[in-house]
């Protein structure tokens, strides 16, 4: 606590009008660095933050006594020295142009005035330290815009003594390293200002002299990075030219560093060759004179991609390049037709080159040397490898087709290869440049797809990387198989075969998902096959809780396009070995571990439910092209799943009966619902009244959030039939009354069930207001377990409660027991929204606020007029912070808007700052939510 | 410089209202709550160009286009989205795009 008050004192302190006096005397030479690190900071929090105080006749001074306190501090402590120069250098920003027009001369021509006891290296270092600091203290400093354009205006005048300076301190052959290097930072920070490239050229030449030098290597990296990349660098052609020739003159010692694995060295120096390639490559392209020049450029950079050793095990470089290329393509195509063409040529074959340097990089490494990298380095390179397959979707748009007959003709090449055995790694390469391109590229009109079906079937899939990616191929394909069904029976047995594997889990079975999901009208011919090893790798227990899900999905594609007697057939003999099993757990005593086996069974139930839907048989066959109809028409009688579903309802309430305290069984439960009714849709009909009594007592006996959530669905859905009309009351009226009950005892443990009650009674509002006609259904407490709500922190919440009393409120008009509630209560909601507003809730929840205010105003003006008055005439409500004259205006400005919610939004969050004491700071200014 | 356009995100909207509460009750200043939000930029922009390499495809028609002020704005109609093993379907997507190039460059 008394470091806190301490800091809050210090802080106070160092903004007070006081500082203008202490700070000197924090400076003097007998305080300890720390102190006077203080006084330094004092004085430019002052001198940025307070410039008005200070009287312009005192600028001199203060100028004065800054120099001075500068020299002393040139061979003093770093910290406090750099201190001061950013004080100076803010000074000199608030006062340039006008006040002092000859800034940086007059800095320079203090620094190298003899004196002070002080020797010339010291001086000249703080010199530098100061001209580094003035560029970047202008690039955070704040001011106006219009002031901003001036001051870098000035600054970029003052460029012209700057850079001979520099120059002069580089070149002299006894310059001191320390000083080189620090010129080379000034240098990087006055480029940021966007000084013209031609006139900084000869500096910038300087640099590339200086690389050789370890000492200065990083720093000259640095500035020379700096200056091709500012954006105006582009204007500067000719000097862009000039410095081709010394990039490629660097070539030698790359190549030194890359053979004696200096790994420091050629990053730095891929960095330069990368940023002249990636920033200019349009400007230079189109210097066609010069096009050998680029071209060489361009295989530098290329030879940095291809870089030995595996990333990032042994080299980190190459990755470096990778956005080059996309930026060099881009150039190229978007040159008009006839350039573009020659451009193609002579950039086709490097581009070529690119893929074949690409796939050798994403080899993995042999089997040894891969068992001895980290997680984290095998994650890298995971990584790198999607990068290097992004480029290549990205290359294969100028490459076109051909591309793929180029990999396809490696790939035959080296598994036909009798003599020479090729390796895993590089017949896996290759497949997944193949899937990198077809994963996201139609490749329908390739014609090399089949040969390719045909390679796969040759490999020899020993190892388990090769085997992944030949499934991930194969999944990738799925789209193209559905095109071609006939090529089905040859890539099914693999996925088939890899199923049985744990290592393959992911792959296998993903991509038998996307086959069933593509190819379903092609495959009931190999239906029941696929069901069968579905089922025993499910009933061995291969696969993950996860993978198990997306199996069902993918037997629920599968299933869709069957005759109803089949899918009948199928499901029962995949689903009565669970139904056995769940038999079975639901007759024991509840522990944890058949709670999970339970979950296990129900999960795969609604992922199989999820996905089996026959009605899309008709439409989706209708407005594909692929050939036409291949199923039965739609047969009359229940839907298959509807009948599994109340086959297998009394063992679901036995298990709930055991179960209805575990929210997780619960929901599991009601996810089978929930899903099976989204794809059900009025099908599930004969279930409706099941279903609301099964829902009803569950949530009696112990309420749910998720039994809500699905009465939301059948409100959703069935709440306007006639028919169905009854139940669904019934429903909701018993879980209104039962979350009324809860609201009695106490809400707060249960924000998630409030929150699905909110989001119910919206729905219910907003589809079948009669709901709200009920004698039996408390409106007005209903009402009031709103006003709770909107006070609790879970944002979740108050955003269901908000869009509640928004559907509520037009209901005022035609539903009496709702108009009743509002004009008896409203002024209630109107005190609750007033203070979340005032400071109550998150400021990310105004916009919800200001639609119940908004509503309130279309729906209930008159009233609103009145309790808005009354509200407000407390004193410090909704905040302390307001004044009566801005609570005024904002109740003027709130009955004014009736038509533009935008504007009430804006209101709203204009007043919530001033509630807050944020109105006006930059941070609320910076952050408009 | 960092986009800012992670703020309005789960993490960054929570950053905010415990930075707003901060405020409020006088811990800290609105300046040092700036300065929490721009490293909170910086930071973000950082990880998510370097730390991520979740991939989704997503096909679907475009409706309107624009890149303005650096930003490519799209919406786009009927779009599925594909990951490794779902897909999406959804109506109408806007994506907001900026250049993620700048600002690993801004986080070095």
């Amino acid at each position: 606590l008394n470091k806190n008050l301490a800091q809050k004192w210090l802080m106070q302190a160092q903004v007070s009008p006081q500082a203008w006096q202490f700070c000197w005397a924090l400076l003097s030479p007998d305080k300890v660095p720390e102190i006077q690190y203080f006084g330094a900071s004092a004085l430019h929090t002052k001198i940025s933050r307070y410039w008005s105080d200070i009287p312009s006749d005192q600028y001199e001074t203060l100028k004065t006594q800054l120099f001075s306190q500068i020299a002393c501090f040139s061979s003093g402590s770093k910290m406090v020295l750099t201190r001061l120069c950013v004080a100076l250098a803010s000074l000199a920003l608030n006062t340039m142009p006008e006040v002092w027009p000859g800034a940086v001369p007059e800095m320079v021509r203090v620094f190298q005035e003899e004196g002070g006891g002080v020797d010339g290296r010291a001086r000249c270092l703080a010199l530098l330290e100061l001209l580094t600091v003035l560029p970047e203290e202008f690039q955070t400093s704040r001011m106006p815009q219009y002031r901003k354009g001036q001051v870098r205006g000035a600054l970029g005048r003052e460029w012209g003594s700057v850079c001979p300076l520099l120059q002069q301190l580089l070149r002299q052959g006894d310059s001191p390293g320390a000083v080189k290097s620090r010129v080379l930072r000034c240098l990087s920070s006055w480029v940021l200002l966007d000084v013209p490239l031609s006139e900084s050229e000869g500096l910038v030449e300087d640099c590339f002299t200086a690389l050789p030098d370890p000492e200065l290597f990083d720093t000259a990296v640095e500035a020379i990075v700096n200056a091709i990349s500012q954006p105006d660098s582009q204007r500067y052609v000719n000097t862009l030219l000039k410095l081709v020739p010394q990039v490629l003159s660097l070539q030698e010692q790359l190549r030194e560093a890359v053979q004696n694995g200096d790994m420091e060295t050629s990053h730095g120096i891929c960095r330069i060759a990368v940023a002249l390639g990636e920033n200019h490559s349009r400007a230079l392209l189109e210097q066609v004179e010069h096009w050998q020049g680029f071209l060489a450029l361009v295989n530098m950079i290329m030879f940095c991609t291809g870089i030995p050793g595996h990333y990032p095990v042994n080299e980190t470089t190459s990755s470096l390049t990778l956005t080059f290329w996309y930026t060099l393509q881009d150039d190229i195509m978007s040159f008009d037709c006839e350039r573009q063409a020659v451009y193609l040529q002579v950039y086709r074959p490097v581009y070529f080159q690119l893929v074949d340097v690409l796939l050798h990089k994403a080899q993995f490494p042999s089997d040894q040397e891969y068992a001895s990298w980290s997680s984290d380095e095998k994650e890298q390179f995971r990584i790198y490898r999607v990068d290097i397959s992004d480029t290549l979707m990205y290359v294969y748009e100028m490459l076109g087709a051909e591309l793929l007959s180029n990999l396809y003709e490696k790939l035959g090449r080296i598994l036909t290869n009798t003599e020479q055995a090729s390796s895993w790694q590089h017949t896996e390469a290759l497949l997944y440049g193949f899937q990198s391109i077809a994963e996201t590229i139609d490749v329908n009109y390739s014609d090399v797809i089949p040969g390719l079906i045909g390679l796969l079937l040759r490999i020899n899939i020993n190892n388990v990387q090769l085997a992944d990616t030949v499934m991930f191929t194969i999944g990738a394909l799925a789209e193209w198989l559905a095109d071609h069904p006939v090529m089905l029976s040859s890539v099914l047995p693999l996925v088939l075969q890899a199923l049985g594997n744990p290592d393959l889990s992911i792959s296998s079975v993903s991509t038998l998902k996307k086959i069933c999901r593509e190819c379903k009208y092609d495959l009931p011919p190999y239906a029941s096959n696929i069901v069968a090893v579905s089922r025993e790798v499910l009933s061995k227990q291969i696969h993950k809780t996860s993978q198990c899900m997306w199996l069902m999905q993918a037997l629920g594609f599968l299933l869709s396009a069957l005759h109803v007697e089949e899918i009948l057939r199928n499901l029962h003999s995949l689903i009565t070995p669970y139904i056995q099993q769940l038999e079975k757990l639901a007759d024991e005593t509840p522990n944890p571990s058949n709670k999970l086996a339970i979950i296990h069974i129900l999960g795969l139930l609604s992922n199989l439910f999820t996905t089996l839907d026959i009605s899309k048989q008709e439409d989706e066959s209708g407005e594909s092209t692929a050939p036409p109809v291949k199923t039965a028409p739609l047969p009359p009688g229940p839907n298959p799943v509807v009948v599994v579903l109340q086959q297998v309802f009394a063992l679901i309430q036995t298990v709930l009966s055991k179960w209805l305290n575990d929210s997780q069984v619960v929901e599991a439960v009601c996810a089978i619902f929930e899903k099976s009714v989204k794809t059900l849709l009025h099908d599930f009909a004969p279930m409706v009244s099941q279903l609301s009594e099964m829902l009803g007592q569950m949530y009696s006996t112990i309420p749910q959030a998720s039994a809500l959530d699905l009465t939301r669905q059948m409100v959703h859905i069935f709440a306007r039939e006639t028919d169905h009309f009854p139940p669904i009351k019934a429903l909701f009226d018993l879980v209104t009354s039962v979350t009324l009950s809860i609201f009695q005892q106490g809400p707060r443990d249960h924000p998630d069930i409030v929150d699905s009650f909110m989001q119910l009674q919206a729905q219910a509002l907003k589809r079948k207001p009669d709901l709200f006609l009920s004698e039996s259904l408390d409106v007005k407490a209903v009402f009031h377990c709103g006003l709770l709500s909107l006070k609790f922190p879970e944002a979740p919440t108050v955003k269901s409660t908000c869009l509640f009393f928004t559907e509520l409120l037009p209901r005022c008009s035609d539903v009496p027991p709702v108009a009743r509630v509002v004009q008896e209560n409203g002024k209630l909601l109107l005190q609750a929204v007033l203070e979340a507003i005032g400071g109550g809730s998150s400021r990310s929840l105004m916009e919800q606020f200001a639609e119940v205010l908004f509503s309130l105003n279309k729906h209930c003006f008159p009233l609103l007029t009145v309790w808005l008055k009354e509200a407000l005439q407390a004193q410090g409500f909704p905040s302390t912070r307001v004044t009566t004259e801005q609570k005024d205006t904002f109740t003027q400005q709130i009955l004014r808007e009736r038509v533009n919610k935008r504007r009430m939004k804006d209101i709203v969050k204009e007043f919530t700052l001033v509630c807050r004491g944020l109105h006006g700071t930059e941070y609320a200014a910076e952050y408009c939510l | 410089m960092a986009y800012q356009l992670y703020r309005n995100t789960t993490l960054g909207n929570s950053l905010q209202e415990s930075l707003d509460e901060l405020i409020q009750t006088q811990q800290i200043t609105p300046q040092l709550a700036l300065q929490v939000l721009l490293q909170f930029d910086k930071a973000i922009n950082t990880a998510l160009a370097n730390r991520v390499r979740n991939r989704v495809n997503f096909k679907g028609s475009l409706n309107t286009y624009r890149f303005c002020d650096n930003v490519w704005t799209f919406v786009l109609n009927d779009v599925e989205f594909r990951e490794v093993t779902d897909l999406v379907k959804v109506d109408k997507v806007k994506i907001v795009a900026c250049d993620g190039k700048n600002t690993g460059n801004a986080a070095e």
